[in-house]
């Protein structure tokens, strides 16, 4: 009797076990890691050395989509992908481009100028919530360019947009993945092509 | 006989069943104006126009277009457009994109451009913009299951309707030189007696095929 209930006791935990996984996969959180390749951009490239900065904020991204009941629904990590993209784009646009791990350092590089980019603003929208058949992403920046003594030079706001129909035999997260690598490469070219005529940077390549 | 007979009832129903699913109509409109023709060396690129805020043309539409140009008689030699689109980044993107053939002139005196578009042979950019709209869903299916079995039951049916723009723009002459919309509706079904049969109806390849056919003769000036 006592070997017929410890089985019966196993039998109601592994169900119970079960259950929750079954609770957790279907309430817990979506993580998705922004995934894809940028091309190089075909621009004139300026005869500038430029340091790059990273901040954490940067490097370390992460945006959580909230539903409608509170919980945590998607978890998008974009920092990595964002370098990957600042790492073709950038030796594109400069005759020299290093990457630094702090302003100190890139001061005594004696380079023509420091770029620090961050983001301020990631916004996701679902077509569950829009209803329209597109998820979409909206990212704003803060693009910051300084002297090589770490002086202001310029300090504009970007806003990049990219979007991505919904697809049925596509999972929410491959169509999050496809709209962030949109407003990435929007961002690329919208950088790329108005980097030289943001009026501070006019200004301050017209001293050199 | 009555094996026979049940076999020929079978085929009919089954018959009936796929001219129900292949319901589609199609229309096309050609608007033409500019002469056209192509050489052997040169070649189209088709591109989706993803402007819109509440709709993006799909990108399998647009391969399912330039698929077809490659195939039969009078086959056309087609850039793929991701291809097209990386090559020429940051040129070709939803927000960079030329608009108008102003855009594309003063887009070809960046010399990387002009270079690019001579490297690739192109000779016409065909854009294409529109999507497909499912309207008029009605009915409804249950299923069940239970112990001994399961099953579905009811009858659901839909309209979908493809509304496709081709632009096309002469890259020798900077000129838009015709329009060809093509609108394809039809009507799919969803019966359902124990298992659900599906009878959907091609709306967006059939879109597709004729569009892909009516623009192969433009381009060849026929």
């Amino acid at each position: 009797m006592r070997r017929v209930n410890g089985s019966m006791r196993g039998r109601v935990r592994t169900a119970l076990i079960f259950v929750g996984a079954l609770y957790l996969t279907g309430c817990g959180v979506s993580n998705v890691v922004i995934e894809g390749s940028f091309p190089t951009p075909n621009i004139n490239k300026l005869p500038l050395n430029v340091a790059v900065y990273y901040d954490p904020a940067l490097t370390e991204f992460a945006y959580i989509e909230y539903s409608e009941t509170g919980s945590e629904e998607y978890n998008i990590a974009s920092g990595q992908s964002h370098i990957e993209l600042f790492s073709t784009v950038l030796p594109a646009m400069f005759d020299g481009v290093v990457v630094v791990s702090s302003i100190e350092e890139a001061e005594a590089l004696g380079v023509d100028a420091i770029f620090a980019p961050i983001i301020e603003e990631f916004q996701l929208a679902l077509p569950a919530k829009t209803k329209l058949d597109v998820y979409e992403i909206w990212i704003k920046y803060n693009m910051r360019l300084m002297t090589a003594d770490g002086d202001y030079i310029a300090d504009w706001v970007l806003t990049s947009y990219g979007k991505s129909p919904n697809e049925s035999l596509r999972s929410a997260e491959a169509a999050i993945n496809a709209a962030a690598i949109v407003a990435l490469r929007d961002l690329a070219s919208s950088f790329s092509l108005s980097f030289s005529q943001v009026p501070e940077v006019k200004d301050w390549l017209n001293t050199l | 006989m009555k094996h026979f007979l049940g076999k020929n009832r079978l085929g009919i129903a089954l018959l009936l069943l796929v001219s129900f699913a292949s319901c589609t109509t199609t229309t096309i409109d050609e608007f033409r104006q500019g002469e056209t023709g192509i050489e052997n060396h040169e070649s189209v690129v088709i591109l989706g126009r993803r402007q819109a805020s509440d709709y993006e043309t799909r990108s399998e539409f647009v391969e399912c277009v330039g698929e077809r140009m490659t195939r039969g008689e009078n086959s056309i030699s087609i850039v793929p457009e991701q291809e097209f689109v990386d090559a020429m980044f940051p040129w070709f993107e939803p927000r960079t994109a030329p608009l108008r053939t102003r855009d594309l002139e003063r887009l070809m005196t960046e010399s990387v451009v002009s270079q690019r578009m001579t490297e690739f042979g192109v000779r016409y950019i065909v854009w294409l913009d529109g999507f497909t709209e499912t309207t008029d869903r009605s009915g409804s299916i249950s299923c069940t299951i239970g112990p001994g079995g399961g099953g579905c039951f009811g009858f659901g049916s839909w309209e979908d309707d493809a509304n496709f723009d081709a632009r096309v723009w002469d890259v020798g002459s900077l000129t838009n030189v015709g329009t060809i919309s093509t609108d394809a509706t039809g009507q799919s079904y969803l019966p359902a007696f124990i298992i659900p049969i599906p009878l959907i109806a091609r709306v967006e390849a059939n879109a597709c095929s004729r569009l892909a056919t009516q623009l192969k003769d433009f381009v060849n000036g026929s």
